[in-house]
């Protein structure tokens, strides 16, 4: 009997993980990634991609409601938004960026350089269009996972006392925009 | 016109797969030989209408029909014919038919090389693979069918294809993939109709084997080309990046990794056969579970993939029906095996079982990484993410004591043996690695990281291991060329196999310790420099493709002043949908590649440039490459091509 329920576990495992993966079928994906939905933002204190001696701490950012853009110029799709959170800075809009360096993990003993980086970026933004107040570097990716970010582009919209209202997953443009934050902007603002 | 037939071809096959269902397996379960030798014929028909349809696909492709929705999404009049065809799998419509068409094709394969295999057995392997073809046929048909049409409205231009995919690491990384996952499906059928038939003797390990072998072959071939064109294309210079659309492909191929061994247990050994049994239906439903992952939109990944809950469901659906009806047959028939085999501690049968729980503990790491943040956040503790450190980590820690196995189990035989003639092997080559790759590393580089020494020596501790062992195994015959003929292909497959490790396992060490990149901003005529290497930047050139305009910067490579090569580093805007791509220049080489990427250009016209230096990096591939030569060879091996002796066809040896 014993050698029969042995048999039995792979099924039995299996089971327990089809309700799961059932479970998260219906669950929106976009959501999956939005645990951090009506929480406030983490404490953190980043220092800026291109003062680093100035650090930015989330006590800074209140009082406006925001976007937090989480970018990378490893990212294609991260610089095909840049264009439309320009137009969006145009109108208004104040965009934060969270630099998200990829490439980089100390504990593999990769190599980084900054001043680098921030070439590589003032290209970047100078081409394709620069949407950032500022832009924080997230470096050991202590703020990054916080966030529960699993990729680049996410971005997340903040109000005015430090609370998450949404978490979008991929690139921001028009219908996006039109149909996921400008209603909660909205609604914000009456 | 064309692709309305193409779609109709695909509804017959549909419905002789059905029969190559029902009739094989009725037939085995009633003992009626007439049905049971339909089957051979309805897979032939089966694989040829859906080729018919498929050839469809490619015709309305190459002619640019775009009132079909999959060709205007994924193709374009201007992209090169090599890619329209491409094109047919960029995309998940297109992408499923070329599944269902090579799942057709394995089920083909198997009717015609099964002759030898007693009628009983063939019927039921026959009858699931073709079980599996009506769920994915039904799911191309009714859920992603490439045929949609778009009439009446329909664009005068295509959509282009992703230029990501406009590669030719592109046009073979799919089709090499799919040949894996779905040959995993042959391993699979061979073990439900041994449950089935309640034989699962020595036969059916040896029936399974080169076509597991073959499988996981091209599962190997498929991952290492989609790594290598993540490296090449991407202009990022990485090559594994654990997201979960790569953890799918790497999950089937560890677990069938662990049944290649497992499996060569059986057949020579007749032990571990209820766990090899479970081996061949975990890797099937991995590589099932991998396609659910990816087309489900279930994790979000990296890789773009279209999410569609009813496609989700259909797949789930599917999966329980498939792993859970598989898990169900197996816990009620595998409790009556009992293993045949006796064998000592230190024996090649526990060096394997060892390498069984390596392989299978590896899996779990890469599943629980993968699927953790689902469970939790359904379990309502918030959203987590599982990143590369996770990984890298998990995988460092395991390596040592797997290396350590790698080395020492082809030097054990079976049953039993004398722990001293072991040790003194073992000792030699081991002292003989740790001398080589300390030389080797302190006098290249200045810095040694503990981790990398340590990878290196047991990369160099496993060729060396087996080339002693091939030394020895020769020098007991009477001559060299005798010695060496005897060594059967399997063995070599087996040295090919672990020595393309060792490679990959050098590679991955060097390369993520000692590779070193700098962005510049360049003039022409400007030199950066880089390791031993100056790069001279000789300005821009504007290039056109079919498709593409950009930006060629030329840049030549000079060491100690001496040409080495010029490389183009290509920025490229694809026309259509305006997306701008990087193509990096690489000069590849045994012991490194140079790497480059064009960035942006400044208003003084000055140019930025990306530098990589990538020791080792091609060892990797290679070390696949090799990985994937030995598991081909295990083919011609003439033991898996003598046809069995006496042939139970006749209605009384079906009846017994």
């Amino acid at each position: 009997m014993n050698r029969k329920l042995l048999f039995l576990t792979p099924l039995a495992i299996f089971l327990l993980l089809s309700i799961f993966l059932f479970k998260g079928l219906f669950s929106d994906p976009r959501v999956l990634q939005s645990g951090r939905i009506g929480q406030t933002m983490p404490e953190f204190a980043l220092p800026d991609l291109m003062q680093p001696d100035k650090q930015w701490r989330n006590t800074d950012l209140l009082g406006d409601v925001y976007l937090l853009n989480v970018w990378g110029t490893w990212c294609p799709t991260c610089v095909a938004e840049l264009g439309y959170l320009t137009e969006l800075r145009k109108q208004g809009i104040k965009i934060v960026g969270l630099y998200f360096e990829q490439g980089y993990d100390a504990d593999f003993g990769d190599q980084f350089s900054l001043p680098d980086l921030q070439i590589e970026v003032s290209e970047m933004l100078a081409r394709a269009g620069n949407p950032y107040a500022f832009n924080m570097l997230d470096l050991n990716r202590t703020v990054l996972l916080d966030l529960g970010v699993s990729g680049a582009p996410e971005t997340f919209l903040v109000d005015s006392k430090g609370t998450i209202l949404l978490h979008h997953t991929g690139d921001i443009n028009s219908r996006v925009w039109r149909a996921k934050f400008a209603p909660v902007i909205a609604e914000l603002s009456p | 016109m064309i692709p309305e037939l193409g779609f109709l071809s695909l509804t017959i096959a549909m419905a002789l797969c059905i029969l190559l269902c029902i009739y094989p397996l009725w037939g085995a379960h009633t003992g009626n030989l007439r049905l049971m030798r339909a089957a051979p014929a309805l897979a032939m028909g089966q694989f040829v209408f859906v080729l018919l349809s498929y050839l469809a696909l490619v015709y309305t492709s190459l002619h640019d029909d775009f009132t079909v929705a999959y060709v205007a999404n994924n193709s374009s009049s201007v992209l090169p014919w090599y890619y329209k065809i491409t094109s047919t799998w960029g995309n998940h419509e297109g992408a499923m038919l070329v599944w269902v068409l090579i799942q057709a094709f394995w089920t083909v394969l198997v009717a015609m090389l099964s002759k030898s295999l007693p009628w009983l057995l063939r019927a039921r392997v026959l009858g699931v693979l073709g079980f599996l073809g009506v769920g994915f046929m039904s799911y191309t048909l009714l859920l992603s069918s490439p045929f949609e049409s778009l009439l009446p409205y329909f664009p005068v231009e295509g959509r282009d294809l992703n230029p990501l995919l406009q590669d030719p690491g592109m046009i073979i990384h799919p089709p090499l993939l799919y040949m894996g996952y779905v040959g995993l499906s042959v391993s699979f059928s061979f073990a439900i109709a041994a449950l089935l038939t309640g034989k699962l003797d020595n036969t059916w390990a040896k029936w399974s084997r080169p076509w597991t072998m073959a499988a996981w072959a091209f599962l190997t071939l498929g991952i290492t080309i989609g790594s290598w064109w993540a490296y090449a294309e991407l202009g990022w210079g990485g090559w594994w990046f654990w997201d979960p659309v790569e953890n799918a492909s790497l999950m089937p191929w560890l677990v069938a990794t662990a049944l290649i061994h497992s499996l060569s247990a059986t057949e020579k050994r007749g032990v571990f056969k209820s766990w090899t049994v479970l081996l061949a239906i975990a890797a099937f439903s991995l590589s099932l579970l991998g396609t659910f992952i990816v087309r489900s939109g279930i994790i979000v990944s990296v890789h773009a993939f279209a999410t569609d809950p009813a496609r989700g469901s259909f797949i789930l659906a599917f999966l329980l029906v498939v792993v859970g009806g598989s898990l169900l047959l197996y816990a009620l028939r595998v409790a009556e095996v009992k293993s045949e085999g006796r064998y000592q501690l230190f024996s090649r049968e526990v060096a394997l079982w060892l390498n069984n729980i390596f392989l299978v503990v590896a899996t779990l790491i890469v599943l629980l990484g993968t699927l953790l943040p689902l469970v939790h956040k359904e379990l309502g503790l918030g959203s987590i993410s599982i990143g590369t450190p996770f990984f890298n980590q998990m995988f460092s820690i395991l390596l040592v004591p797997f290396a350590c196995l790698l080395a020492l189990g082809p030097m054990l035989r079976w049953k039993q043996n004398k722990i001293k003639l072991v040790f003194n092997k073992y000792a030699l080559s081991w002292l003989i690695s740790v001398i080589v790759s300390s030389a080797w590393l302190f006098s290249s580089y200045e810095e040694v990281k503990v981790m990398t020494l340590v990878a290196v020596m047991f990369a160099v501790w496993i060729a060396v291991t087996s080339i002693i062992d091939i030394g020895q195994k020769v020098s007991e015959s009477s001559s060299i060329s005798r010695g060496l003929k005897k060594l059967g292909l399997s063995y070599w497959a087996m040295i090919l196999g672990h020595i393309g490790f060792a490679f990959v396992i050098a590679g991955v060490a060097l390369t993520s310790a000692y590779s070193v990149d700098r962005s510049v901003k360049m003039n022409p005529g400007d030199i950066a420099s880089l390791n031993e290497y100056d790069y001279r930047f000789d300005g821009v050139k504007s290039i056109e493709g079919k498709n593409f305009t950009g930006h060629a910067g030329i840049v030549t490579v000079l060491k100690e002043n001496q040409f080495v090569v010029e490389l183009y580093a290509e920025k490229r805007l694809y026309t259509i949908g305006k997306q701008f791509m990087t193509e990096a220049a690489i000069d590849d080489g045994f012991t490194r590649d140079l790497y480059l990427a064009l960035g942006e250009q400044f208003d003084n016209g000055a140019w930025s440039l990306r530098i990589y230096h990538k020791p080792f990096v091609r060892w990797m591939w290679l070390g696949g490459i090799i990985i994937a030569l030995g598991g081909f060879l295990i083919l011609f091996d003439k033991r898996y091509r003598r046809r069995q002796a006496p042939q139970t066809t006749g209605n009384k040896g079906v009846m017994a």
